[in-house]
């Protein structure tokens, strides 16, 4: 098979039908994040690009929030400032900062930068995972574009990023489906994902209707692990203040990928149009 | 099972935590192990170090159940893992704004063996990086020290290390983990040539291959990154760690030379920086120099980071003023500092003429595993503090 199908993703051994030990400890941290993190997605009450300006506070700001005397957020030369009655402070990614029961953080350089306030996250409970598939993890080579294409595009957060093509992996589901692989990095410092955003046939019937997102894992050996396990939901699915990515262009799998994070209702329902990624 | 029952109940004889003693400690990337070493001790509670090579910092350690927990507080991170008689297995954990970065984590009792690395590979090289559309210079220096194979890395704006590892006839692999930087470089000698990868958090790898270095320069001059107004005196006003406002205009500064000390508590660079700093304000503060730190933390939030920053003034003992200055993005730093441009590297050092006007913008620091380029910069340093003290008195304000 190997002979005729030189550049497919193949089903790695089925033997270990256990969640890997990495697996487990990705998904205990991240459901704990969800379930307790200040800047849990889950927990996020408002997002807005902060443009020239926002106020919040009083019933009629730009972002209302219950029990807050007024604040104000906007440019500052090259910087972002929050003002309240007790004075202004230059603020800057990261965070929290805190209003009362609120935790502001912002993200994305500017111009651009978005301001995503968050509360607690009490009666609000994590979608949760299918159980693990063993017949879900491919490994293989990934076919590299000869010119990688840089394109902005939303990470799984929402936030606008400078991504880059590299190339697409091939997996054998649904006959041979291509995916596209793009760069997607961490604000600032060395670190980056290869990412895959991906819609299936189980895409509103258990899973997020839009689509979702999964890493693929660099092996030692030059080769590459797509393990559908560990495929998550862009933060749209926990609360609908974040802008849903629009699904990639190809990257549809015609079968039901029953594996890594599910969805259970809730976020941003209306599937947003394909994006024209070129 | 029986063995593990029998050592720990042997240590609880002895009086000793089953955590104690000396842990070859290993974080599994995606591209290939990163090796460190722990050493847990009890003193009144437990505590811990996290070694690479020859160097160590503290640590918190504590008992959870049956899992030992690691509080790595420079950088907010933690190692949580379960022990099971000589054996480690759980996950370091620090978090983003996309969640968790999760890496996993195992260790075993004892040592790691000391490996040398062959004269082949021991040397400056000039590195490249090559990553999709970007390639970006490097310089790697590997040496044998102590601890056996040593490395650096170096940057345009700061070093890395040190890296500790092991090496064979033709190849290494050697790693930086501070609880913050998860870096590895792995490499292969071919022909001239070395080549191999740098791995990043769990995942990211980069390409990279390498000459051996002429000497010509191969990085960017720590000096040509940022600049800064020079019109007018350079203008700063922050709060103290006591909350008194501090400015340049303070009779503190007037006529002296001042360091302006642009750091992070979260920054390992700026951690080696600050010793040499104390070293020169305590060697030229009776001939004027003043120095002044600029904490740009992560939270921004007077009462997350004045405990960090005051934490970092008793560790070094820093008898100059800290102020609380904002938080570490370009922006916030470019908006507190509106005279600054292309602000970003940690830490930047501001020399200031008695006028109060910016002479020198040196962005990034080369820390002691930097070797000849850490002396190179320690003594532009003293020249340049030398030279701006034996200014014309005429110029003071």
């Amino acid at each position: 098979m190997t002979r005729f199908l030189p550049f497919v993703l193949f089903a790695a051994s089925t033997l270990a039908a256990q969640m890997p030990p990495d697996v487990t400890m990705e998904r205990s941290g991240f459901v704990a994040w969800l379930k307790k993190g200040p800047n849990s997605p889950l927990s996020a009450v408002a997002q807005q690009k902060i443009g020239d300006g926002l106020r919040l506070g009083p019933a009629d700001a730009d972002i209302p929030l219950p029990g807050i005397d007024e604040y104000r957020v906007y440019p500052s030369g090259a910087g972002i400032v929050l003002e309240g009655s007790g004075g202004k402070r230059p603020i800057g990614r990261g965070g929290p900062y805190r209003i009362g029961k609120y935790a502001l953080f912002l993200a994305g350089p500017q111009p651009g930068t978005v301001l995503t306030v968050f509360t607690d996250t009490a009666g609000k409970e994590p979608p949760g995972y299918y159980d693990y598939d063993a017949s879900m993890v491919f490994t293989g080579p990934l076919i590299r574009l000869e010119t990688p294409k840089p394109m902005r595009v939303l990470a799984s957060d929402g936030i606008e990023v400078q991504a880059t093509e590299v190339g697409s992996v091939v997996v054998p589901l649904g006959g041979r489906t291509s995916l596209r692989v793009l760069r997607i990095p961490f604000a600032g410092g060395d670190e980056s994902d290869l990412e895959i955003y991906f819609r299936d046939e189980s895409n509103g019937d258990g899973t997020y209707p839009a689509g979702r997102f999964v890493s693929l894992d660099p092996l030692s050996n030059g080769r590459f692990r797509l393990n559908f396990n560990r495929a998550r939901n862009p933060f749209c699915a926990y609360s609908s203040v974040y802008p849903c990515p629009a699904p990639w262009r190809g990257n549809t799998l015609p079968v039901a990928i029953r594996a890594g994070e599910r969805y259970s209702g809730g976020g941003l329902q209306a599937v947003p149009t394909e994006q024209p990624a070129e | 099972m029986m063995l593990a029952l029998a050592i720990q109940a042997a240590l609880g004889v002895a009086g000793l935590s089953p955590a104690e003693g000396s842990w070859r400690a290993v974080l599994d990337l995606a591209g290939g192990p990163l090796r460190f070493a722990l050493q847990i001790e009890r003193s009144s509670g437990l505590r811990g170090r996290l070694c690479n090579g020859a160097k160590c910092q503290p640590i918190g350690a504590r008992l959870e159940g049956g899992s030992l927990v690691l509080d790595i507080a420079d950088y907010a991170a933690t190692i949580t893992a379960e022990l099971r008689g000589d054996s480690l297995s759980g996950a370091y954990r620090n978090v983003g704004n996309r969640g968790p970065r999760t890496i996993p984590f195992r260790a075993s009792r004892g040592r790691w063996p000391i490996t040398r690395a062959p004269g082949s590979l021991v040397g400056r090289w000039d590195a490249t990086y090559s990553q999709d559309l970007e390639t970006s210079p490097r310089v790697f220096e590997l040496r044998n020290g102590p601890a056996g194979i040593e490395g650096t890395l170096i940057s345009s704006t700061s070093d890395f290390g040190p890296f500790s590892g092991t090496a064979s006839a033709d190849s290494f692999a050697i790693g930086y983990f501070d609880g913050s930087f998860v870096y590895l470089i792995t490499g292969r000698l071919q022909g001239d040539t070395l080549r191999g990868v740098f791995h990043a958090g769990l995942r990211t790898q980069t390409p990279w291959q390498a000459v051996r270095s002429t000497g010509a320069p191969h990085l960017k001059s720590p000096t040509e990154i940022t600049s800064a107004d020079t019109s007018a005196p350079f203008r700063f006003r922050f709060p103290d760690l006591q909350g008194r406002l501090v400015g340049n205009d303070d009779v503190r500064f007037k006529g002296k030379v001042v360091l302006v000390d642009i750091f992070g508590t979260w920054c390992p660079t700026c951690h080696e920086g600050t010793p040499e700093l104390i070293q020169l304000y305590n060697r030229y503060r009776g001939r004027g120099l003043e120095i002044v730190g600029l904490a740009f933390e992560v939270s921004g939030d007077t009462a997350v980071d004045g405990p960090l920053v005051r934490r970092y003034r008793n560790k070094f003992r820093i008898s100059f003023p800290l102020l609380l200055a904002g938080t570490s993005d370009v922006e916030a730093i470019e908006a507190a500092l509106p005279q600054l441009r292309g602000a970003g590297a940690f830490p930047t050092i501001l020399f200031l003429g008695r006028d109060g006007r910016v002479r020198r913008v040196h962005a990034g620091f080369h820390g002691l595993a930097a070797g000849a380029q850490h002396q190179r910069q320690v003594r532009e340093f003293e020249v340049e503090i030398e030279k701006l003290l034996n200014e014309d008195e005429k110029r003071k304000q």
